[in-house]
């Protein structure tokens, strides 16, 4: 994990999950961070260079207007001959506002590309994130939390969205600015010019000095406001526990800590703000009375009586234009400076955010990596594989032999053997925690096994394509979560199915008839997650789904969850219909499913320890006859 | 909170500060007029061709200008400080009161809404105070003192030149209000990204397994794209401010080229008041622009206050005990329930329910999931509100003893144990108020120093280490790198749920109470170990008064007596072997090794 030099902060620093990444701290110019940046801006560099050219009209508008209000002054108010131009001003002004127009419409374009070509960068990285994530294997998103994934999503992103619409891209049209205003200070007059550019010294120290104080402020505050929420999340989650043993009053005290910690961080970039921010605005008027003191010594006539020697009578409206030119540019040239904190601030924000994104998208954890499938693509770029040939089998349908699984160090499956025949139903039973549905997530390769093989006709399953192996793998779960969306969406799950198809499925596991009872057909609107659905009925959804799916093999964990017995006897309707003839191992929960299995699988802390029929494996009374009398219980009482 | 109805009352105490900057402030934009009008004295001078005042007058902008930043660090400096401090106290005052909120409110109020209280609303409230009080009073003085000035220099002039002033401040505030609505649009949609990427998340196996990820792309895609879009649309109006304001502002200055220039070649005002108009004029375009920004800074900030001030109105429902604590005293507790009822919503969890704990007895509480038993003994330690009078300690009310001093009586070790990312020598500690709790400035320095495990280091204290060998964590201790001086949580290792079930244990009894509350705090516990700990345990027990929940018979057993619980009501009660002989639910959850053993467990009911 990257722990910056900063550190940590002591026994009540960000230990919650989640709030490390959040410490991680960055330049505001990270070369490596933009150059990996730039790789998605690319696609967008046509507007990048209607945006550069834009900005460089909007440039010349800009400073021509200084440069037109000196013109004025001299020419047109003063008057080169002692005598004002009554006349040009109406011009003039004209002429000025539209300068200023001209201005401010390509400003107005300018801005509107650059949010364009930030928009779409962030969209292409919303989506690259999105790929990258969904390419995960199961174990990244159990060890990830779903909130630091929708941050770098959401968050993370706006962040770097600002430095397009006030940072880095802004900070480029400055430097030009400045720039193009030094050439045309210096072009007006060197030596005045020369005058100006000697506060520059000066302003470049008081810049250098506030950035070193912000920079080393910025990341105090960040690891101060880390640690700070970091606590308080913890005490916010364990609140029973701060109750229980009255560590209310301690945890105030220790939190008023970090608290007054994380304000003190603040005071170095207050001062550094404020001092840059008014330091750069006396420092420009400071050139200007440099300009105006020089100007005076040494552009103006030493002596009053010369002026009114009519052949120098020019000179003083030229001298007074040049000056005011001077002014304000110099005004203009400060501007963007005085600003530079806010901008910044803005710069480390994204950096760091950039940080942590390409944190996430330099995790790679890929979702059956371990296989011949070419890893390094995402499902959906997978080859279609082949229809398989039946006659090419050369084992069971499902053959799982010697298989070892821990989670971390904790075993789960210490030796699972099974056997699933052709067309054969194949019941797993055992208690909680006894490791059935690790066995699902083996087969369908959510985990990968520690030891052992798991073969599907007889060939590995790390051998078969993730999406080919899906695809003939169907699994039911008990969690039925359905998406927003209509209840078609979730039937068809993107399948183009015939509409005979879909209701024939409908049909078949009785969800019609679920439907008939609350008025609705498949077009009904479904709630995120589901929600406004009973259990039975996301059951029934599941089914049909399944069922129209038609899989080759067919993996059911029964959901043990509540249901009325009327959903009960549809439910064990729908079962039956979607075992029919198929190829099934099913994580059994309703004693009508076992009695009808070929066989019986009883797992006990990860080991097979009986199998068998029903009725022999009641007559040995061993473990199975104990839960079998539990089922009979539940079934009856409920 | 002080003074609920603004968020004012919080900048009061530093009201003196605040005062203070905006008289600086004030001070800054008269030093700033003073710059200006030496400016134009020094045109007006190069007019007149008097080099010879050139010196003098340059001498006093440069004089101007320092005093202006000299007198702009300090207000700034001041205000921000103020809010920078305001912010502190809110956060405090907050923190301080989500301490007292019941463990209820944290059920049905997900922490990430809490804590985006906490942080964002907090942080958005003090740019209202820092940002938002500098720009609003820069603002004022700003156009307080150029307007007074220009009216001095010539009210005619001033007039016409400032027309476009009022027009500048209607055109922003109908765009704000546009900007506004277009950005709660963003907002929206950002929303609804939001929670389709908590949905994909959420749904990830289901979305592997069913090979989804092609069909939730082409979502995600379009709900991306309409994000783009409406960012688009609020962009165009956000990026017309500018332009907009920027293009109204400068007709000031085309007015003064035409009216002033007039005035000028008419000799009625000078060249240099004429260059001192133009400087003021460009002095009033930055307040004006900042205008916006502050009509939105102020708009969030009342928003996120109006968020802090509904969370502060927000009571706990279990109220401290008023009466008297209980005296000291060492003897095992007595408990008495009567005819208890616990609802949450119209559903009794706990159905009137007696019963008494002897002092010194055992009981076990054993039912199904969902039985109501972790609500009963919730109810003991008052995680839960309870009724006046339905459950009584030695005689005494427990919604009128005082909370710390009930608690204190009380050793509670939960089925989901909490630890606090510190040592587990410390976290043991706790139990008895003996945690280290460094301050965390101490702790950063000691940290820094390397010392920091040292200090934090309560290893030695035999009351740690009695009840961590009591809570059978002796063995584990021996392959941690610093055994209990192990600091556990994200920076530290990561114990299994076994452990830190263990650790909890401990630290329940290591507070040596009076009565022992044990909700299922073995469940992740192997059962050698559990065997191990049982033993430890009935010579822990002795003395104190203890209530146990398990799945476990070999923990309930030898019990004094067992309540079986079922739904919420007390169905039995007596010893083991009366109530095996009575065959009735006992019996039958004994039978099948109490349910978990062979594992149907059902969802948890609440």
């Amino acid at each position: 994990m990257a722990v910056t030099a900063a550190g940590p902060i002591g026994p009540v620093g960000p230990r919650r999950p989640g709030l490390e990444a959040e410490a991680v701290l960055g330049k505001a110019y990270d070369v490596r961070l933009m150059g990996r940046l730039a790789r998605y801006v690319v696609p967008h560099t046509r507007l990048l260079v209607a945006w550069g050219a834009l900005m460089l009209v909007r440039t010349g508008f800009e400073i021509a207007q200084p440069l037109f209000v000196a013109y004025v002054l001299q020419h047109h108010i003063i008057g080169n001959s002692g005598r004002g131009v009554i006349e040009a001003l109406p011009l003039d002004a004209l002429a000025y506002i539209g300068l200023v127009i001209g201005q401010n419409l390509s400003s107005f374009f300018e801005q509107w590309l650059v949010q364009l070509a930030g928009q779409r960068t962030m969209h292409d990285l919303r989506i690259a994130i999105f790929d990258h994530v969904l390419a995960q294997r199961a174990a990244f998103f159990d060890r990830i939390p779903v909130g630091r994934l929708m941050t770098r999503m959401t968050n993370d992103i706006e962040s770097l969205n600002e430095m397009f619409s006030q940072g880095a891209i802004t900070i480029i049209g400055d430097v030009i600015k400045a720039v193009a205003i030094m050439v045309v200070l210096l072009a007006s007059d060197i030596q005045l010019a020369l005058v100006t550019f000697v506060t520059l010294p000066l302003l470049v120290v008081i810049v250098e000095y506030a950035r070193r104080a912000m920079r080393t402020s910025f990341r105090q505050i960040r690891v101060r406001l880390a640690a700070m929420n970091g606590f308080a999340q913890e005490h916010l989650f364990g609140i029973r526990v701060v109750q229980l043993l009255g560590r209310g009053a301690t945890a105030q005290r220790e939190y008023n800590e970090i608290n007054a910690g994380h304000r003190d961080a603040y005071l170095l970039q207050i001062r550094a703000d404020a001092g840059m921010y008014a330091l750069v605005e006396a420092i420009g008027y400071i050139a200007i009375g440099a300009v105006l003191w020089w100007a005076s010594q040494h552009r103006l006539l030493p002596m009053a009586w010369m002026a009114t020697v009519p052949a120098f009578a020019g000179l003083i409206p030229a001298a007074i234009g040049l000056v005011t030119r001077f002014n304000e540019l110099i005004a203009r040239f400060f501007e963007p400076i005085r600003d530079l904190s806010a901008k910044y601030a803005v710069m480390q924000g994204a950096m760091a955010a950039s940080e942590r994104i390409f944190q996430l998208l330099d995790t790679d954890e890929l979702d059956g990596a371990v296989g011949d499938g070419d890893a390094t693509k995402p499902d959906w770029d997978q080859p279609v594989p082949r229809k398989p040939d039946r006659s090419e089998s050369a084992g069971p349908a499902v053959e799982l032999a010697g298989v070892h699984f821990s989670y971390g160090a904790e075993p789960v499956l210490r030796g699972v053997d099974l056997r699933v025949p052709r067309g054969a139903t194949i019941a797993v039973v055992g208690a909680t925690g006894s490791g059935k549905s690790t066995v699902i997530k083996l087969l369908t390769r959510l985990y990968e096994r520690d030891r052992g093989a798991i073969r599907i006709d007889g060939i590995d399953v790390r051998d078969i394509p993730l999406a080919a192996l899906r695809r003939r793998v169907t699994v039911v779960s008990q969690d039925v979560i359905l998406f927003a969306g209509t209840l078609e969406d979730n039937l068809t799950l993107g399948v183009p199915y015939t509409r005979d198809q879909i209701e024939a499925a409908v049909r078949r596991v009785g969800l019609d008839r679920a439907l008939a009872r609350r008025g609705a057909g498949i077009e009904a609107a479904v709630a995120e997650r589901g929600a406004n659905f009973s259990a039975g009925e996301r059951q029934l959804v599941a089914f049909a789904r399944a069922l129209l799916r038609d899989p080759e093999i067919l993996v059911l964990d029964e959901a043990t969850a509540h249901v009325d017995p009327e959903a009960e006897e549809l439910i064990e309707r729908g079962v039956a219909e979607l075992l029919k003839g198929r190829t099934t191992l099913v994580i059994a929960h309703r004693l009508s499913t076992i009695r009808n299995a070929d066989l019986i699988i009883v797992l006990k802390k990860g080991q097979v320890i009986e199998q068998g029929k029903h009725d022999e494996l009641v007559a040995r009374g061993g473990d199975y006859a104990a839960l079998e009398r539990t089922f009979r219980r539940q079934t009856t009482s409920e | 909170m002080a003074g609920a109805r603004s968020s004012l009352g919080y900048l009061k105490p530093y009201r003196r500060a605040v005062g203070a900057g905006v008289a600086m402030m004030v001070v800054t934009n008269l030093c700033a007029l003073g710059v200006v009008s030496h400016l134009g004295q020094a045109i007006q001078a190069i007019k007149d061709s008097r080099a010879e005042l050139m010196p003098h007058i340059v001498l006093l902008l440069i004089g101007f200008a320092l005093a202006t930043a000299v007198t702009r660090i300090l207000s700034r400096v001041w205000i921000f400080n103020a809010a920078r401090a305001a912010e502190y106290d809110l956060r405090s005052d907050l923190f301080g009161h989500l301490m007292t909120l019941s463990p209820g409110y944290y059920r049905d109020h997900p922490t990430g809404d809490v804590m985006s209280r906490l942080t964002n609303d907090v942080q958005t409230v003090r740019a209202m105070w820092g940002a938002g009080a500098v720009h609003l009073a820069n603002a004022v003085t700003s156009f307080a003192t150029v307007l007074t000035m220009m009216v001095l220099l010539d009210p005619v002039v001033a007039v016409l030149s400032i027309v476009p002033y009022p027009l500048i401040f209607i055109t922003g505030q109908a765009l704000s209000r546009r900007i506004y609505r277009t950005t709660r649009e963003v907002q929206a949609e950002l929303g609804g990204l939001s929670s389709r990427i908590q949905e994909d998340l959420g749904a990830i196996q289901v979305i592997k397994t069913y090979g989804l990820d092609q069909v939730r792309r082409r979502g995600f895609l379009a709900a991306s794209q309409r994000l783009l879009d409406k960012n688009m649309a609020a962009a165009k109006v956000r990026v017309q401010l500018g332009p907009i304001l920027n293009t109204l502002a400068p007709i000031g200055v085309a007015i003064l080229i035409l009216i002033g220039g007039r005035a000028v070649i008419h000799k009625e005002i000078s060249v240099g008041y004429y260059t001192e108009f133009t400087a003021l004029l460009a002095r009033l375009v930055w307040p004006t622009l900042t205008l916006g920004f502050m009509l939105a800074l102020v708009q969030r900030g009342r928003a996120s206050w109006a968020r802090l001030v509904e969370l502060q109105a927000i009571r706990t429902d279990i109220p401290d005990g008023a009466g008297p604590a209980l005296p000291a005293s060492a003897q095992p507790a007595h408990v008495a329930v009567r005819d208890l009822t616990i609802r949450i919503g119209d559903r009794a969890i706990v159905d009137r329910v007696s019963f008494e704990l002897e002092p010194g007895s055992i009981t076990a509480i054993v039912g199904r999931t969902g039985s109501g038993k972790s609500t009963l003994v919730e109810a003991l330690c008052r995680l839960i509100a309870v009724p006046p009078g339905a459950i009584l300690l030695d005689g005494h009310d427990i919604t009128a003893i005082p909370l710390a001093s009930l608690r204190g009586q009380i050793g509670y070790a939960p089925q989901e144990a909490f630890l606090f990312s510190t040592t587990i020598a410390d976290n043991v500690a706790m139990g008895y108020g003996g945690g280290t709790a460094i301050p965390a400035a101490r702790a950063r320095e000691l940290e820094r120093a390397g010392a920091l495990a040292a200090a934090v280091d309560l290893s030695g204290e035999p009351r740690v280490n009695a009840a961590a060998v009591a809570a059978g964590l002796e063995k584990d201790l021996v392959v941690m790198p610093d055994g209990l001086a192990t600091i556990v949580g994200e920076r530290g290792i990561t114990l299994s749920g076994g452990q830190r079930q263990r650790v909890a244990l401990a630290r329940a009894l290591a507070a040596m109470p009076r009565l022992l509350v044990l909700d299922d705090s073995l469940s992740s516990v192997d059962a050698e170990t559990e065997q191990l700990i049982l033993g430890h345990l009935r010579a822990v027990m002795h003395g104190r008064t203890a209530v146990l929940i398990s799945h476990r018979v070999a923990a309930i057993k030898d019990a004094d007596q067992i309540l079986v619980l079922d739904q919420g009501q007390i169905v039995e009660r007596g010893s083991h072997e009366a109530l095996l002989a009575t065959g009735g639910l006992y019996s039958e959850l004994y039978r099948t090794q109490l349910q978990t053993e062979l594992g149907v467990t059902r969802k948890e009911a609440v």
